[in-house]
Order: C-alpha cells, then sequence, then structure tokens
C-alpha cells in the first residue's frame, strides 16, 4: 500500500468514483468525482487529533460495526491515505448544528467546511477494472439466525475479532459479552452523573444520601420542597445502581471464547443463492481457527463442510497440520440450524454423514464462511463502463482471454469478475496489467512512428 | 490515443495491477470509493497458508 502511495508514476484517488466512460480502446475519457473529505489532503499530517475530540460517536464500518469510530476518520489506522475524512451524513457541522471542534483543533488547518465535490476528466487508453466483492449477507438464511443471536458472526468480523489492531485488540471476547460491556459503561456514565448531583445534597446538608433517605422514609422531611427532590434523586440513582451491579455479577463470569464452530458454504453451494464454490472460504476458516489456537492454546474448533476443498499450494497440508497441531477437527455435513442455549452459547444442529447421527452442540462463538457475492453499486459500474456481467452479476469475462470484459480495452481481475483468493487475485492483476500495457504502449509506438 | 491506464478499485488486485503498470513506467491513476485503499485484505488479520500479516 504504501507502494502505491510513494510511486512517482501512480496518481493515487482515494474518495472517489468512476461517473462516466466515454472512447473506445486506446483513447477513453474517463469522468471522476473526488468525493468532498472536508479534509484537505495536502495539508493533513494524519495526526488524529481531530477524532479525539470529535463528540459524535459511530460505528466502525471497517471493524464491520464491532467497533466505534468519530464523525471525522480515517479508514483504518495504516491507511493510505492516512487523510482523514469528515462523514457529511453524521457530522454536527454539515447538519448545521454549533460544532467544529475538529477545525479548531487541528494544527495543520486542513479542516474545510467548505470543501466541495471535484469533477476530474482524464484521458486513458485502457481500464482495469478491480473493484472486488462483497460478503454475503447470511441474514438471509433464516435457520442460521445471524444478527439474532449475537454469538453467530461471519469469517470477516471474526477477523476483524482476532485482529490486534482490531476492536478487542486480538482478544477473542464474545460479542454478547461486548453487548454487556457497552451498557455497562453507558449506566457508569449515568450513575457518575446521579453520584454528582447527589454529593450536591450531601455536601449542602452534611449528610450521606442513605441515611437521609431512610429518615425521609420515616416522614422527618414532610412538606420540605428541595428535600423531596434529594429524595427523588436518590431513588433514581438506586435504579441505576441495581442493574449496574447485576450486569457487574453477569460480567465476572466473561472468558474469551474457547470452543469455536466454523459453518461452511453459508451462501455459496446453496441454489437459493449462488450455486458456485466461493472457493476461499475452507482456508480462510482453517486460517482463522489456526490463528485463534496461536492466541489461546486451549482453544479447539471444529469445520463443518460437504467437503474440505484445500486446492492450493501448500493448502492441503496447512488443512492437515491444523488438524494435527491447532485443535481442528473436521465433520463431514451440512449445519442445519442454529439456535441460542444457556450462557448465550450457539447450538449447532447437524447431521455427522459419517457417523450416521443428528447432533446438537453448544458452541461458545459460532463463524460463517460467507460467500463471495458481487459488489455494491456493480450495475452501476457495470453501466457506466458499458460492459456485460453474468448471471450471478459479476463483471463477464472471456473463456479464452479470462481477463477481458466484453468491451475492448477493459480488464478485469479479483473478485470483479468471480470468487477467488488472494494468490490468484495477484497473478491476475499481472495478467490484466500486462494486457492493459500491451493496448497503451502499442498505442505510443504508433505514436512515435 | 493515451499512454495512460485507470484502473478501479484499490484492494489487492488493483493495488498490484498498479504497481505492475508503474513499474513498466506507465502512468496510473488508482480510482478507489473509500477514504483510504488496501480493500477487504487491509481486514483480514493474516493470511493463509503462510500466516503473514496480510498489511
Amino acid at each position: 500500500m504504501l507502494d502505491v502511495g510513494r510511486h512517482p508514476d501512480i496518481d493515487l484517488m482515494a474518495y472517489s468514483e468512476v461517473e462516466k466512460v466515454e472512447g473506445e480502446s486506446g483513447a477513453f475519457k474517463a469522468t471522476i468525482r473526488r468525493k468532498a473529505r472536508y479534509v484537505e489532503e495536502d495539508r493533513c499530517t494524519g495526526c488524529g487529533a481531530c477524532k479525539e475530540k470529535c463528540p459524535t460517536v459511530l460505528p466502525d464500518a471497517f471493524n464491520m460495526g464491532l467497533g466505534t469510530r468519530k464523525a471525522i476518520y480515517s479508514w483504518f489506522a495504516q491507511g493510505i491515505p492516512s487523510t482523514h475524512t469528515i462523514d457529511p451524513a453524521h457530522c454536527r457541522q454539515l447538519n448545521g448544528k454549533k460544532c467544529g471542534i475538529c477545525q479548531k483543533v487541528c494544527q495543520a488547518n486542513a479542516v474545510n467546511f467548505d470543501q466541495k465535490d471535484r469533477i476530474v476528466e482524464l484521458d486513458v487508453g485502457a481500464i482495469v477494472v478491480a473493484s472486488g466483492y462483497k460478503v454475503f449477507d447470511p441474514s438471509q438464511i433464516p435457520e442460521y439466525q445471524y444478527r439474532q443471536i449475537p454469538n453467530v458472526i461471519t469469517a470477516i468480523e471474526f477477523e476483524r475479532l482476532l485482529s490486534a489492531s482490531g476492536p478487542t485488540a486480538g482478544h477473542l471476547h464474545r460479542p454478547s459479552d461486548l453487548l454487556v460491556e457497552a451498557e455497562m459503561e453507558a449506566l457508569e456514565k449515568d450513575v457518575k452523573k446521579s453520584e454528582k448531583a447527589l454529593d450536591k445534597f450531601e455536601q449542602k446538608y452534611g449528610q450521606a444520601s442513605a441515611a437521609f433517605y431512610d429518615a425521609y422514609q420515616k416522614g422527618a422531611y414532610e412538606g420540605d420542597e428541595d428535600r423531596g427532590k434529594w429524595a427523588e434523586k436518590y431513588v433514581a440513582h438506586l435504579a441505576l445502581v441495581e442493574p449496574l451491579d447485576a450486569l457487574k455479577r453477569e460480567a465476572e463470569g466473561f472468558d474469551v471464547a474457547k470452543r469455536l464452530a466454523f459453518v461452511q458454504c453459508v451462501g455459496s453451494r446453496d441454489f437459493r443463492f449462488y450455486p458456485f464454490c466461493s472457493g476461499y472460504c475452507c482456508m480462510h476458516s482453517i486460517k482463522e481457527a489456526i490463528i485463534a489456537n496461536e492466541h489461546e492454546r486451549e482453544t479447539t474448533s471444529v469445520i463443518f463442510g460437504m467437503d474440505i476443498r484445500a486446492v492450493g499450494k501448500g493448502f492441503e497440508e496447512y488443512k492437515i497440520r491444523g488438524g494435527n497441531q491447532s485443535g481442528i477437527t473436521y465433520v463431514r455435513g451440512r449445519v442445519a440450524e442454529i439456535t441460542e442455549g444457556p450462557q448465550r452459547n450457539p447450538v449447532v444442529t447437524y447431521e455427522d454423514t459419517r457417523e450416521r447421527k443428528v447432533i446438537s452442540r453448544d458452541f461458545d462463538l459460532v463463524i460463517l464462511a460467507t460467500a463471495c457475492a458481487p459488489s455494491e453499486g456493480v450495475e452501476r459500474l457495470a453501466e457506466i463502463l458499458g460492459i456485460e456481467r453474468n448471471r450471478f452479476g459479476f463483471f463477464k469475462t472471456g473463456t479464452s482471454q479470462s481477463l477481458d470484459t466484453t468491451r475492448p480495452g477493459i480488464f478485469a481481475c479479483g473478485c470483479a469478475h468471480g470468487p477467488m483468493d488472494i494468490p490468484e487475485s495477484v497473478a491476475q492483476a499481472s495478467g490484466a496489467a500486462a494486457r492493459a500495457a500491451q493496448i497503451v504502449t502499442a498505442a505510443s509506438m504508433r505514436k512515435a512512428s | 490515443m493515451s499512454k495512460d491506464v485507470l484502473v478501479i478499485g484499490g484492494g489487492i488486485a488493483g493495488i498490484q495491477a498498479s504497481l505492475d503498470l508503474a513499474e513498466m513506467g506507465i502512468h496510473v491513476y488508482l480510482v478507489e470509493s473509500l477514504p483510504s485503499i488496501g480493500g477487504k485484505m487491509a481486514q483480514l488479520d493474516k493470511t493463509f497458508p503462510t500466516n503473514d500479516c496480510a498489511i
């Protein structure tokens, strides 16, 4: 990523979208909308002082909503460019409220609330489409109860939990525990506020709230309006403290997730959704199980799949190593249903096709190996580029020239034209680069002659 | 006729294509809709089968 930001021959246009493409192979004219960040790219140093002071807290999309970010944010800590961006839908200042704190704290004077979208026109000889994919939304599968059961998550959400730079700093805290902790935090804030209010009364009357309330209940201060308010505040305070104590007791039993279940083919190899095999999910689950075991040696994982497709350099060995050294058990069978048992543990019901038994088992955490789906906005991009899509919605590419789209001069690589893993995406990207280079270098040679 | 190339998408495929083209001496415009490049791969902790860091 850093190399891209530094390379003199790469003009990086992040936070930008292609709006129009005209012309033909060798001579395209592309219109790009550079969306307003409300932060000057050449001034922002990425120090992050602005986001520390920003009062608006939002779910962090990079962390799949498991953590929070502010209305002024960097997409992720090591992102290139490191320029911060203001979320125009949630920024107080941009929505007519009084704020502007980020502008005040920015020492580089980079925040500019008057920034507008800019339209840029580019002359290019060829186009490479590498627009990627979208994670299949498993809430479409009712029997897995994703979103209903907090401890059923997707592979990419699990990835954020595993990451040292993620919302839990790499500790496998369960989402249900995180919810309780967030609730506790909110309650603690309220308790602090109400303690402050009580403190004022306590100092004024030189008495502890509990002792006062005892006397008050016995009718000691009848008709005293101010003390009446004190009593009211004390009752409200108790109503906060009791649920907080209950949550604290619950939180004492919390532990990191150690018994994991991976459910394969969620949305793929499923005729209701995508009949194809997404290809990378088997290996992805094995990798996640191995890393989880590296974090905590007692962690055990069960991978439920019709078969494990470990096709690639070193993949089969990796799978076997996972089974031998990382506590992975492979179960042949498709998961029929996930329900919630005691302690918010998800219960997986499946048929073990080797044992010929229907079994229900509870786990700490269930991870869904979701399918590779066409990315958001793929229809519009296909229209803009004037290229066709295949029956699943990915960009259509040729059978003999597998990186050529239906329009000459436009090439596709990576998951933009079908599911594939990282090594294949990288190999294809080099192929697409070569195909694009053929056009522009041939064009330049003709020009020179 | 133009000698430049437009790459749409700044994930691992777009990054690799851009770097390859730039190394060939071709000028590249890399367009990404999100605030930073990196794509899905940047969200991954480690990658298989070597358990290398994704970033």
